[in-house]
């Protein structure tokens, strides 16, 4: 089985890795006063403002399950014997989307809007990954924010 | 002239090879042929070829520049898509504008590639710094996990269910199968789109494109060069493009067409109640949902009621996708960006054979480069039969 693919890490999102290594999720903070967003993944500047001066900060790991897919056919051989895997895009509390997969997965429990909490699992020698898994039960009726 | 017209420049050929699962052709050689089945069409020598835009995710290391050299052309205008499938439309509204400046008289447009499932899976791992560190380490299924996540949301928020977009896919299959340079040459019922072998729930087999081998090209003259040509004229009414919209946020289920929409509209003097069909970006069933939407052909999340109604076959009132689109004719790649112009006009030159739709207006719409979560680029245009 061929080796899975890992992130190249450089000076921009190395502290970010760095923070997954050390069992903590830590991201971008804009330091405009008149912004102040945090940002995921790691940028040179801050979408939201453009701005250049972004800061570190460990957040909570926690967020919601923004959307989900079952994969029964992972794009990279490596992932095969684990399918299918449940590939989740998070709404964390702090705002950014971040994209990781869910752990302990329970069949027949509503996940879109479901509460998660970030854990950490060691994928290569000294790098690990941040995956997520249940927190507590979804809203009943699920995503409740249907349009009208 | 209206604001931001594309007066002077016709689409005055087109060309496209047949579809196929594998080939044994170099891609320049592919590549070649889309374009020179683009010149006869348009009763011009190569010699006349003076721009050239090309759309290629297998060209590297070579580049439209290479190319240029390897066919003997010389021209004074290139273009190089790096749009992903809004790439094709893009070239010919930017090399619309290079002939109405005077900077080019006749400019071909090509997109081609030699594609399977593999490499269409490792061109996403490697898609961007974006797809590469952040999904492709989470096994996350390539452009069918990604797109899986919009299908959920949009079945959530809009009440839409699998049989809507089964109901898209099969009158897609009834259009390929008039189309005889279409992969897919068996019809396709609903019980079998339903029952396919998931993919990415709630995505199943024929939701999603069949990666494959094949070149689509179109040929843009000026309005001097155009008259003397002795072939049916094409006018580009209006047009657009925007990336990265809505900005912040992934998930609303939005495109960048409704900011476009508006101005392309009014280049055109038209509205979306005048267009006789749609080519739509089919690299999966809700992206189309969403153009539909984005475009004003429908209301917003309204388009599962409009397929529950309407006969989008090209036998129907709205036909959608009339060669069978991406998804029943195959996605050669970068071509998937450029299979709806080709198809577009062909329609519009009366030239589509047997499933020739009666038309005299209607719209093409492009969507790729997937970055962080979704598609970055959006790009459409308004082509009418010329008067």
């Amino acid at each position: 089985m061929s080796k899975r693919p890992l992130p190249h890490v450089n000076s921009v999102t190395k502290p970010y890795w760095d923070g997954c290594t050390r069992g903590e999720l830590v991201i971008q903070l804009c330091r405009n006063s008149a912004c102040g967003k945090y940002v995921f993944y790691p940028r040179v500047c801050c979408p939201h403002c453009n701005g250049g001066d972004l800061e570190w900060e460990k957040i909570s790991g926690k967020g919601v399950i923004a959307s989900y897919t079952l994969v029964h056919r992972p794009q990279h051989e490596a992932f095969y014997q684990e399918a299918p895997v449940c590939f989740i895009a998070v709404r964390l509390d702090e705002g950014p989307i971040l994209y990781s997969q869910l752990v302990d997965r329970p069949a027949n429990v509503e996940l879109v809007e479901a509460r998660v909490e970030a854990i950490f699992q060691e994928v290569a020698p000294g790098f690990s990954l941040p995956y997520f898994r249940l927190s507590g039960a979804a809203p009943k009726g699920g995503v409740g924010k249907r349009e009208p | 002239m209206a604001s931001g017209s594309y007066d002077g420049v016709f689409v005055v050929g087109c060309g496209q090879t047949e579809y196929t699962r594998r080939t044994d052709k170099a891609i320049q050689r592919l590549i070649w042929e889309g374009i020179d089945l683009a010149l006869r069409s348009a009763n011009l020598p190569w010699k006349a070829v003076d721009g050239f835009g090309a759309s290629c995710f297998v060209l590297p290391p070579d580049n439209v520049t290479v190319l240029a050299e390897h066919f003997g052309l010389t021209p004074r205008w290139l273009f190089q898509g790096v749009y992903g499938g809004a790439s094709s439309i893009i070239a010919m509204l930017h090399a619309a504008r290079a002939i109405q400046a005077g900077d080019a008289d006749v400019v071909a447009c090509v997109a081609a590639d030699i594609f399977d499932v593999a490499m269409h899976n490792e061109l996403l791992d490697r898609f961007n710094t974006s797809m590469r560190d952040y999904f492709a380490p989470y096994g996350f299924g390539g452009a069918n996990g990604v797109f899986a996540l919009h299908t959920r949301l949009y079945m959530e928020r809009f009440g839409a269910t699998r049989e809507d977009f089964g109901r898209l896919c099969v009158a897609q299959r009834t259009n390929a199968l008039l189309n005889p340079n279409a992969l897919m040459k068996k019809p396709l019922t609903l019980e079998e789109y339903l029952s396919a072998r998931e993919i990415a729930e709630p995505l199943r087999l024929f939701d999603c494109v069949h990666p494959c081998c094949g070149a689509d090209a179109v040929i843009l003259a000026s309005e001097k060069v155009a008259k003397n040509l002795g072939v049916p004229l094409v006018s580009i009414l209006g047009g657009g493009e925007q990336h990265n919209y809505p900005v912040e946020d992934i998930y609303s289920l939005r495109g960048g067409w409704e900011a476009m929409s508006e101005r392309m509209y009014g280049q055109g003097r038209c509205s979306p109640s005048d267009l006789q069909f749609a080519q739509l970006y089919d690299d999966y069933p809700v992206m189309e949902f969403i153009q539909l939407e984005g475009l004003g052909v429908v209301p917003r999340g309204r388009t599962a009621e409009f397929l529950r109604s309407t006969d989008v076959t090209v036998h129907g009132a709205f036909p959608i996708n009339t060669g069978g689109g991406q998804l029943s004719a195959g996605q050669a790649g970068a071509s998937g960006g450029m299979i709806g112009v080709f198809e577009a006009v062909t329609q519009l030159r009366g030239e589509a054979g047997a499933r020739q739709v009666s038309c005299d207006r209607g719209v093409v719409a492009g969507y790729g480069l997937v970055a962080y979560g979704r598609g970055q680029s959006s790009s459409a245009a308004i082509l009418a039969r010329a008067s």
